[in-house]
């Protein structure tokens, strides 16, 4: 193989490798809360060779106990087992050399088991569509010769979140809850940089809800108008790649730190008191590719410190992600 | 090109779409009407304006709670019933409550209604894990879902509705939990 080529397409790779799993760091997902509304899927990126990408990936999200207000982490009810499944579906498209597309559905299982008894509820959650601009290309994967060889990949785009789930807005108890009932349009930005076999990245995201009137909870209520509060994530990402045998296989491990935060919502233009969330979380990711890159097959871990203080108003859980992409050239 | 995938993009959405069903409509284009059922004064129900169905329940101390004697008592103004799970959103709700509202309506009975115990000893343990012992909340053991059928109409329960009943057994309030509304309800009792 033409080595040049190949660096070419080891950095970019590499560079949709890490943006992967930053991007998933951004999965609506992380949000989801059989109990407190959720359910959704990430963005995905597509290599610069391939012109298009199918994905799947099932999520297993199990809750374990929640932090209050305060950021004191309180355990759930004794006897409760809380779980969310989700199957995600995924496609991409190159639009052109520097844009990209893609669609994300999940579909979505609650599996909320009380001393009582067990609820189950399944149903499709809130839909992502992402835009993507390449803006920057890393293409000095091997050695820092001079200053530009630290020229990073960034990678910006809209993302909007569909209310496609079941929401609590639509007369249905907590425990079938599949989505948040509210637009969202973020801003993305990922940066990243590869020094074989090291990568890093950095992503960023803003988003806002769009405001919607209300005029059901479980029964028909006086009407209002409500708006979630201005959500925020970041997170930081190392990955080291290694090669399997003497092929071109590839395995690589990331770790990272995320992130999320959601200011108070409001409700007729008032601010609702502790209605503000927060999530901070640590991750692993290992990913196989296949020598043409064509295949790639990762296993995500998802966990965060039940502690007082790695978070706020939110579920504390660990989600088990196997996904499976096929680019198409 | 773009308008090739364009079409995939839309057909992808209205598959999405059509996939969801349920009330997923009610949430791509909400509706701001008031739909909320005209009620016949005098009659049994959940709604606002209805007469609150009576039951008796456990408390976690084990004192049996009957709501229409409760409304009864000397001094009594109404009561609030609070449907708890325990989860995040219901600490924040209870919270603010007891911060709040508690102290302010001093004549008025506070009950959070615990829908998923199966025991009154698990909810006696979820209240004292979650701190809200001795918290001017009765919580009431709903181990039957009995109440949360009677108050909600479906025996799958959505947390932090609150229910607001006056001394005469009228329901005054019966939605999500709202600082404000429930305020008003409270001060706005006969």
């Amino acid at each position: 193989m033409n080595m040049g080529l190949f660096n070419a397409r080891f950095v970019t790779f590499m560079t949709a490798a890490l943006l992967w799993g930053a991007a998933c760091l951004f999965s609506p997902s992380a949000w989801a809360g059989s109990c407190c509304g959720g359910g959704g899927g990430a963005g995905l990126l597509l290599p610069k060779f391939s012109q298009a990408m199918i994905d799947f990936s099932f999520d297993f999200e199990k809750y374990d106990g929640f932090w209050n207000q305060e950021g004191k982490y309180t355990p759930d009810p004794a006897g409760s087992d809380l779980r969310q499944y989700r199957l995600n579906t995924g496609y991409a498209r190159r639009l052109s050399k520097k844009w990209q597309t893609s669609v994300v559905v999940p579909y979505v299982w609650n599996v909320n088991a009380y001393t009582s008894g067990t609820h189950r509820k399944e149903g499709i959650g809130d839909t992502t569509l992402n835009l993507w601009y390449e803006a920057l290309d890393d293409t000095t994967a091997w050695k820092i010769h001079d200053l530009k060889d630290l020229k990073p990949s960034v990678t910006i785009g809209p993302s909007l979140v569909i209310p496609t789930g079941i929401s609590p807005y639509d007369g249905m108890p907590s425990d079938d809850v599949t989505g948040r009932g509210f637009y969202r349009l973020d801003g993305n930005l990922i940066i990243s940089k590869t020094l074989h076999p090291w990568s890093a990245s950095f992503s960023l995201s803003y988003g806002s809800y769009l405001e919607r009137p209300v005029n059901r909870e479980v029964d028909y209520v006086t009407p209002y108008r409500k708006k979630l509060g201005d959500r925020s994530s970041a997170s930081l990402s190392v990955s080291y790649i290694t090669y399997l045998g003497s092929g071109g296989d590839a395995l690589t491990g990331t770790a990272s730190l995320s992130e999320l935060r959601e200011a108070d919502a409001t409700r007729d233009g008032n601010r609702i008191d502790n209605s503000g969330l927060k999530k901070d979380a640590i991750g692993g990711t290992i990913a196989y590719s296949s020598t043409d890159h064509d295949w790639g097959v990762r296993a995500v871990w998802s966990h965060t410190v039940k502690q007082d203080g790695w978070g706020m108003n939110f579920p504390a859980t660990d989600i088990y992600t196997l996904g499976v992409n096929y680019g198409f050239r | 090109m773009v308008s090739v995938n364009m079409r995939w993009l839309l057909l992808a959405l209205i598959c999405s779409v059509v996939a969801g069903c349920g009330g997923m409509m009610n949430d791509l284009n909400p509706s701001g009407s008031d739909k909320q059922a005209a009620v016949e004064a005098g009659t049994l129900g959940y709604h606002v304006g209805q007469i609150a169905p009576d039951f008796t329940l456990s408390d976690t101390l084990g004192t049996s709670v009957t709501l229409s004697s409760a409304l009864t008592e000397t001094g009594v103004t109404g009561a609030v019933l609070y449907f708890t799970m325990w989860c995040p959103a219901c600490d924040v709700d209870m919270s603010s409550m007891r911060s709040s509202i508690i102290p302010a309506f001093p004549n008025v009975r506070f009950y959070a209604v615990d829908y998923e115990c199966s025991t009154v000893e698990s909810a006696r343990n979820s209240e004292m894990s979650t701190g809200y012992d001795g918290s001017g909340f009765t919580v009431l053991a709903d181990t039957d879902k009995n109440v949360l059928k009677l108050y909600q109409g479906q025996i799958k329960g959505t947390m932090g509705i609150t229910v607001v009943i006056d001394k005469t057994g009228i329901i005054r309030m019966n939605e999500v939990y709202k600082n404000d509304r429930l305020t008003t309800a409270l001060t706005s009792l006969p």
